[in-house]
């Protein structure tokens, strides 16, 4: 079976500045893909140009389908949510469900309006007289309602308060996801969303520069915590990010010797997020102090 | 076809200035004929002061108050419907909406040209049918007040169906007449990314500034000039006497005129499709038309 999503030398200019510059990668069917880098790395641009809002360069197949030139069938078996202060302020909420329902060959109306019980919303609300929070329920009832392949989501939680983000991802992994589905994420957030992903893939400058599934991180990357002392010999294995942290130094490597990095100490396998802060904050030298008091580098390695 | 419906239902829900504005110019000019002064003499009978109307054309009384009544509603329609379509491809780009309407399997092409049909046809339709509505509820005051007098003319169901075929024909001769200027402004929404106005009125002055400073010439302003001012000419056989569209017969000393002389003889359709400025008018819209449904496909938020 073809991948879900299908890039190769995927390029976006904007003039002269180039947001996705050759990027390759491909989306199997089921998984949950976190598409993660810092702001203005290009995620938007790669979403924009999967969903056929934008133009780009070099080859995009999404669904067997050219974004751009078939948005329209591709909308039939694709749906997202590009940050949740869409909805136009003037719309009323039932109407809004009457139009999708109308234009949507794929939206269950008992769905949407189901979700929508479990929520304070009331049907004959303007868009515009509910919170941001609401909003977004009203946001994802209307998508979750929709039978399709695969769910996009562009900082789907952006200005939301630790409540309705929560609840946010719970609806999206408890009443959504299955084996039929996926689900494409971009943040900036990773914490909130690691637990949840089973693909990873991180962003910066225009390039995928990680590109994984979890099971594989745990294989291919590692960190060790070591004292002041051992820290020189640790180093000769050449880490490719160090940290340090309350006197300590975490120490991260690539296709590392597992049995010669575990004569320093417990080998863990990093963390999404302190993977993402490894891959991004580039080499050795970069290693930024633990101001935050956050928990060392991850969970043991088996 | 089933989406071209909900989109125009759409409109109506984000734009119900559609059919308010009308709906108050019906309810004052109802008011104004409730209240205001009316009067009749041996030869005249005149509201307001305004109008003199000759006791002859009585009996044809009610397409004379028809015109009356539907020029104040057709001098304010095109006012609205330039600002429809200049807003109705730049508001959901402003506000971020377009990212949902994105979502749903309705292509471009059918976006725009719901909205340009809206613009076009359906609210002159929609300020035609109050009209027509004011026309009879004033028909009834007027009998109402004056006694059986007027009552007569005041209600002519044979002249009722004339005047909805002239309406009919005119919306739909005005509305290929102003196919590129309507054409331009939804043109200027789809790319604009502020100050639609002044980007509409702009180029065209900078145009005719300067064609008169390169070659000292008035072409493009003339004819500018004569696309806006002369759709009502160009579609109906008007002759300054105005011996077109009434007939005046001398019965034993006595005048006696008849209007409409024959709505048929009024009307001139071949000659308006068969004009080349009609031909290039409508060659020059489409042109527009399609380079805004290009634009849209590429656009999404501001």
């Amino acid at each position: 079976m073809p991948p879900l999503i299908e890039a190769k030398d995927l390029t976006k200019r904007y003039g002269s500045h180039v947001a996705l510059d050759r990027v390759n990668f491909s989306v199997e069917s089921g998984r949950i893909v976190g598409l993660i880098g810092p702001n203005g790395a290009g995620k938007t641009s790669a979403l924009r140009s999967v969903l056929g809002l934008t133009n780009y360069s070099g080859y995009l197949r999404v669904l067997g389908k050219e974004p751009l030139r078939e948005r329209t069938q591709l909308m039939r078996d694709a749906c997202f949510i590009a940050d949740v202060a869409v909805l136009p302020g003037w719309l009323r909420v039932d109407r809004a469900i009457d139009f999708v329902a109308g234009v949507h060959p794929r939206f269950r109306r008992e769905r949407a309006a189901a979700l929508l019980e479990k929520t304070t919303v009331r049907q004959q609300s303007r868009m515009r007289e509910l919170s941001k929070g609401m909003k977004t329920q009203v946001h994802l009832a209307l998508t979750m309602a929709i039978d399709a392949k695969l769910f996009v989501l562009d900082e789907p939680t952006l200005g939301l308060d630790l409540l309705a983000r929560r609840s946010f991802y719970d609806a999206l992994v408890n009443d959504y996801m299955d084996e039929t589905r996926t689900i494409l994420i971009t943040t900036h957030q990773v914490e909130e969303v690691e637990n949840l992903l089973t693909d990873v893939m991180f962003i910066d400058k225009g390039r995928i520069v990680l590109d994984s599934s979890l099971e594989r991180i745990a294989e291919r990357y590692a960190a060790v915590v070591v004292g002041p002392s051992d820290l020189e010999a640790a180093r000769s294995l050449r880490p490719f990010h160090e940290r340090r942290m309350l006197g300590k130094t975490i120490l991260y490597f690539e296709q590392p010797d597992f049995e010669r990095l575990a004569a320093f100490g417990e080998v863990l396998t990093p963390s999404v997020s302190d993977l993402f802060v490894a891959k991004l904050s580039g080499s050795l030298g970069a290693a930024d102090t633990a101001a935050d008091g956050e928990t060392l580098a991850g969970v043991p390695h088996e | 076809m089933n989406n071209f419906t909900w989109l125009i239902r759409r409109e109506f829900w984000e734009n119900r200035a559609i059919w308010l504005i009308p709906a108050v110019i019906g309810g004052l000019l109802t008011l104004g004929i409730i209240w205001g002064h009316l009067h009749f003499d041996n030869d005249f009978f005149d509201i307001n002061g305004a109008t003199k109307i000759p006791l002859e054309i009585i009996p044809y009384s009610f397409f004379i108050l028809s015109g009356f009544v539907t020029v104040i509603f057709l001098v304010i329609m095109p006012i609205y419907s330039g600002w429809y379509l200049l807003d109705c491809l730049y508001s959901d780009r402003k506000d971020r909406s377009i990212l949902f309407w994105k979502s749903l399997p309705i292509s471009d092409t059918e976006t725009v040209l719901a909205k340009l049909a809206v613009g076009l046809v359906i609210v002159p339709l929609v300020y035609v049918a109050i009209a027509d509505l004011t026309t009879i509820v004033f028909g009834f005051v007027i009998s109402l007040r004056l006694g059986a007098w007027g009552s007569s003319g005041l209600w002519n169901p044979a002249a009722w169906l004339e005047t909805q075929v002239l309406w009919l024909y005119t919306i739909l001769t005005l509305a290929v007449w102003y196919l590129p200027i309507a054409g331009w402004f939804i043109f200027v929404s789809a790319w604009a990314t502020r100050a639609v106005i002044l980007w509409s009125l702009l180029p065209p002055l900078a145009v005719c500034l300067g064609e008169r400073w390169a070659f000292g010439t008035h072409f493009f302003g003339r004819m500018l000039l004569d696309r806006l001012g002369t759709g009502y000419a160009r579609a109906f056989h008007v002759l300054g006497d105005g011996s077109t569209w009434r007939e005046i017969t001398t019965d034993g000393g006595q005048n006696h005129m008849h209007v409409p002389v024959n709505i048929w003889n009024l009307m001139d359709p071949v000659g308006f499709f068969s004009s080349p400025a009609t031909l290039i008018g409508i060659a020059v819209g489409v042109a527009l038309i399609l380079a805004a449904i290009v634009l849209r496909t590429q656009r999404a938020e501001i």
